[in-house]
């Protein structure tokens, strides 16, 4: 994928979803007039590698690590080949410190730190930081807030004042909280009319995880965000705004060491959060088969998820899970998209994921095809799926997907945005730098064997699945009652867990 | 694996970095830029060649990570269709992965998979353009991989059946939710009367349905010529070594005659153009397009940083006014990128459910009005050259952006050093030629207004560029 700077909308930032950067396209009206294959017919054959299996991969560089008394971390590395300097800031505790019923809270906050901050309200902060070309995101992130920032490196020391302001001196200005939830509100209902990929995964945690933090909807919803008052942000500022939740990463062109005072000054003095960090509970995969249709009547196509819970980011196998979800739906020829694209037509796109957090969290298979033909896609998909768990891979599958895993990582750290993300990211979840420096290794280690036992452990067995239905559900009822019992919601519903959650 | 759904131009606009410009016709070589700059410096390994048979090989080698990006550029689009063939140059893009001699249908991604590699494609008016991300172990395969199916593509009427109606699928999927699309597809079919760019990058429907093998081969042969391309290799390569593989493999294609030329030119228009879509939505949305100007425009710069201090950012002039202040609208974006020849400037406004369309357009036009009145502010342009500054260079970060940008100098102005001297291009724009361009663009009469009206109706969107 090419990289695209992400937009600065929180909802795209929660759903993880750059709007030039989604990586499928819409399903087909009709499906190529060719009949299925058989389902016990041979996968064709994967070629085998021509050029030797690179093990080079990318190294993370040495950070300048400091950590100053209030428990502020640095995270510093130079790089000096373009005049930038990149840095993100990740605070602990972001949504799951919602409290029930004010999903949005910590994500409404984030987003008025750069609604007026210091010495500057929210037009003059806007213009400091595109006055100099700068850019600043916000992602309200599920167990981190996020703060991503990209400045010219002769603005630096801007960057800092800018960064500091937002952290320690945040103003919460009342009339700019009324505009930013009513903002959000308005964002929300327009996504609804909008492409339901921006939203199944919303709907399909909500379902999930109806009792845990990691159910809540990040940015809120119609009906939670109109509860929150300047009292709400204010208490959740003084509780989890600090110092010693703060990891800081700084990339660029600049001296690490005169950088680090620099940033001393300004976060030195930074009280650290009134409350400790609260324990996010834990997390399993979920018992039986569970359906949730959202009805979208002007729907012709309906979009799935099917899944459940899986692994923790800091899972020993990640990188064999990793590999294993490559071959299933994280590539072009997964065999997810074989079989519902290129050989049935059913569909432009069906990937599998697996989201990572601090407990286990969703492993999901997505996609979406014409109403008429939603049975048989996710029939298809279920069989992939059970197959998959059941016989693993061959040989050459192996071989293909472990050179593309090996050959697509290096992009990920090319730029200053991406080192900084990712080392504040390793130090979020208590990582070293061997969870890059050693990933080419243990993609090369990994057998067939290896990779089936892992994935039988964190692929969900066919009979143990939550499924989310976006559609038009006069059509879809019939089809819906076949995967297990149903619970309906509108998508017009102003939250987005359904009114009535089966018990678990 | 992507087919990103959005245009080219969407995304540029969504970035809030109109895309730089364009040139028809190739011109002598710029005068290089001067050595001193830090964009100089940056590209001083950058070397280039053309080919026997034409084709336009750019690299930039860096080393930072193991890695190439490949950027195939073809100087084909919708502009250079005409009724009853819409939608072709879009079709061939689908028709580019489907299977040639060698590598038969379905093996060009497994085996560029296979090998560490993903890729992608997209199609604009103006362009067609493969991208290719490998290992750098990996180029001889790729380029093994892309001499196949420029030299001899397949034409399997049975494979052109099923993506036949794969696009024209593609045509008609999201019909629920891509309600800008549909506006837009509109807003270009009635703002261009006579120039081919009024045409839809993924084509009509009925066209979709009919084109014929001769069309397609015909087509193939004028266009995915190698004299018609650009290649650009970026990343962990030595150049010398990449115009020998080059020359062995693409340089064995045989040239064509050139394309003819697209001749028309857009009449000037005499007065505001106003259309309605009805669509099924909570929603309403307002697209505003005024005539503006190519790639390779004199004023292109200046026209880039008036788009950025309209709507770049929570600080541009139209965001304050219709999102902050007025708190009529949700999103404000635009795009003021010029194609070979002169595009539309565009605002897209999003506004909340139940907005009020008349109080927003009449707040949108009388910034517009301001602005070519009394001008911006010298703080204004001097933001608007820092960002676009700043974005040149985070554009120049990956290998993937050097392919781009390379490719896209080098196609729209003739000269890949045009790339370059971008900064010093944005340094020479004025405050005076700012007001006297806002006031020749946003001329009333050269408009035209869509609105999207919601309704219990649905109707059939379209992007404005498809990828693969």
């Amino acid at each position: 994928m090419p990289t695209l700077r992400p937009l600065r909308s929180a909802l795209a930032a929660l759903l993880f979803v750059s709007a030039c950067a989604t990586t499928q396209a819409p399903a087909p009206d009709s499906a190529p007039a060719q009949p299925p294959p058989a389902p016990e017919a041979p996968a064709p054959a994967t070629p085998a590698p021509t050029a030797p299996l690179s093990t080079k991969g990318v190294t993370l560089p040495e950070a300048t690590a400091v950590t100053l008394k209030n428990g502020v971390r640095l995270l510093l590395v130079e790089k000096h080949e373009l005049p930038l300097v990149s840095f993100s800031a990740w605070l602990k505790g972001g949504a799951v410190t919602d409290p029930a019923g004010k999903e949005g809270l910590a994500a409404l906050t984030a987003e008025l730190l750069q609604k007026g901050a210091g010495s500057r309200n929210a037009q003059q902060f806007a213009d400091a930081v595109d006055g100099v070309g700068g850019e600043l995101e916000v992602v309200p992130g599920r167990e981190a807030l996020i703060l991503n920032g990209s400045f010219q490196a002769r603005d630096t020391a801007l960057m800092v004042e800018l960064l500091s302001d937002m952290l320690v001196r945040p103003r919460f200005d009342a009339k700019e909280l009324e505009k930013a939830r009513a903002l959000r509100v308005s964002e929300i209902a327009s996504a609804k009319d909008g492409d339901p990929r921006m939203l199944i995964g919303v709907y399909f945690n909500a379902f999930h995880f109806p009792s845990h933090p990691y159910g809540g909807s990040s940015v809120g919803s119609e009906a939670s965000l109109p509860t929150i008052g300047r009292g709400d942000v204010l208490g959740w500022a003084k509780a989890n705004l600090g110092a010693d939740r703060l990891i800081l990463s700084v990339v660029g062109d600049f001296d690490a060491k005169q950088l680090a005072a620099k940033l001393e000054a300004a976060l030195g003095g930074w009280a650290p959060a009134g409350q400790p960090l609260p324990a996010v509970p834990a997390t399993a995969p979920t018992k039986g088969r569970h359906v949730l249709l959202v009805d979208k009547p002007d729907a012709t196509q309906t979009y799935f998820a099917i899944g459940n819970t899986g692994i923790r980011r800091t899972d020993p196998d990640r990188v064999v899970a990793e590999l294993g979800n490559t071959v299933l739906g994280g590539r072009f020829t997964s065999l997810l998209n074989t079989e519902l694209r290129v050989k049935t037509g059913l569909t432009y796109g069906a990937r599998s994921s697996m989201q990572q957090a601090l407990q286990p969290y969703t492993v999901v298979l997505t996609s979406y095809t014409q109403t008429a033909t939603t049975g048989r896609a996710i029939d298809l998909a279920l069989d992939v799926l059970s197959r998959y768990r059941q016989d693993g891979m061959d040989d050459a599958m192996l071989a293909s997907a472990q050179a593309y895993v090996l050959g697509q990582f290096p992009p990920t750290l090319e730029t200053g945005d991406q080192l900084a993300m990712k080392l504040s990211e390793l130090a979020f979840y208590g990582l070293d730098a061997q969870d890059v420096n050693g990933f080419a290794g243990a993609v090369s280690a990994a057998t067939r064997d290896g990779v089936r036992t892992v994935l039988q452990r964190v692929l969900p067995a066919p009979e143990d699945l939550t499924f989310v239905l976006i559609g038009k559900a006069d059509a879809l009822r019939d089809v819906a009652r076949k995967y297990g019992p149903v619970t309906e919601m509108k998508i017009s519903d102003k939250r987005f867990t359904p009114p009535t959650a089966p018990a678990r | 694996m992507s087919r990103p759904p959005l245009s080219w131009f969407a995304c540029l606009a969504l970035l809030g970095a109109p895309q730089a410009g364009a040139q028809a016709v190739p011109e002598p070589s710029a005068k290089p830029a001067a050595a001193s700059t830090p964009a100089a410096k940056l590209g001083s390994d950058i070397q280039a060649r053309t080919l026997k048979n034409g084709l336009t090989v750019i690299v930039w080698p860096d080393h930072d990570i193991p890695n190439v990006a490949l950027a195939n550029w073809f100087r084909v689009g919708s502009r250079n269709e005409r009724p009853g063939i819409t939608g072709l140059s879009h079709f061939f893009e689908h028709m580019m992965f489907n299977g040639a001699k060698k590598y038969g249908p379905g093996q060009f991604d497994r085996v560029m998979e296979a090998n560490g590699g993903a890729n992608n494609a997209f199609t604009s008016e103006d362009v067609t353009v493969y991208l290719d991300w490998f290992p750098s172990s990996a180029l001889p395969l790729i380029l093994d991989l892309e001499q196949d199916r420029l030299q001899s593509l397949a034409f399997d009427p049975k494979v052109i059946e099923s993506e036949r109606g794969v696009v024209y699928s593609e045509r008609r999927s999201g019909v629920d939710n891509d309600n800008g699309g549909a506006l837009q597809e509109q807003m270009q079919a009635t703002a261009f009367v006579a120039h081919p760019y009024q045409i839809p990058v993924i084509g009509w429907p009925s066209d979709i349905e009919s084109w014929r093998m001769e069309d397609l081969q015909r087509y193939f042969k004028t266009y995915y010529a190698p004299n018609n391309a650009t290649l650009v290799i970026a990343g962990d390569v030595e150049p010398a070594r990449v115009f020998e593989q080059v020359e062995a493999t693409l340089g064995t294609i045989p040239s064509q005659p050139a394309p003819e030329p697209v001749r028309t030119q857009e009449p000037e228009q005499q007065g505001e153009r106003r259309i309605v879509v009805k669509r099924l939505a909570q929603s309403p949305l307002l697209q505003v397009a005024y005539h503006g100007l190519s790639a390779n425009d004199p004023d292109a710069e200046t026209l880039e940083l008036l788009g950025l201090i309209l709507t770049h950012g929570d600080s541009s002039r139209l965001h304050r006014k219709l999102v902050d202040e007025a708190r009529v609208a949700i999103r404000v974006r635009g795009t003021t990128a010029g194609g070979f020849d002169p595009t539309l400037t565009w605002f897209y406004v999003d506004l909340p459910p139940g907005g009020d369309l008349a109080k927003t357009e009449a707040l949108l036009t009388s910034e517009l009005a301001r602005v070519a009145k009394d001008g911006v502010t010298d703080a204004e342009l001097k933001k608007a050259r820092n960002v676009a500054l700043a974005t040149f260079w985070r554009k120049l970060e990956t290998n993937d952006g050097r392919a781009r940008e390379l490719g896209n100098a080098a196609t729209f102005r003739g000269d890949w050093k045009a790339l370059l001297d971008a900064p010093t291009r944005y340094e020479k724009v004025t405050l005076d030629g700012v007001k006297a361009l806002a006031a020749r663009i946003f001329n009333p009469d050269h408009r035209t207004v869509g609105w999207l009206v919601p309704t219990t109706d649905s109707a059939t969107p379209v992007r404005q560029e498809t990828a693969r």
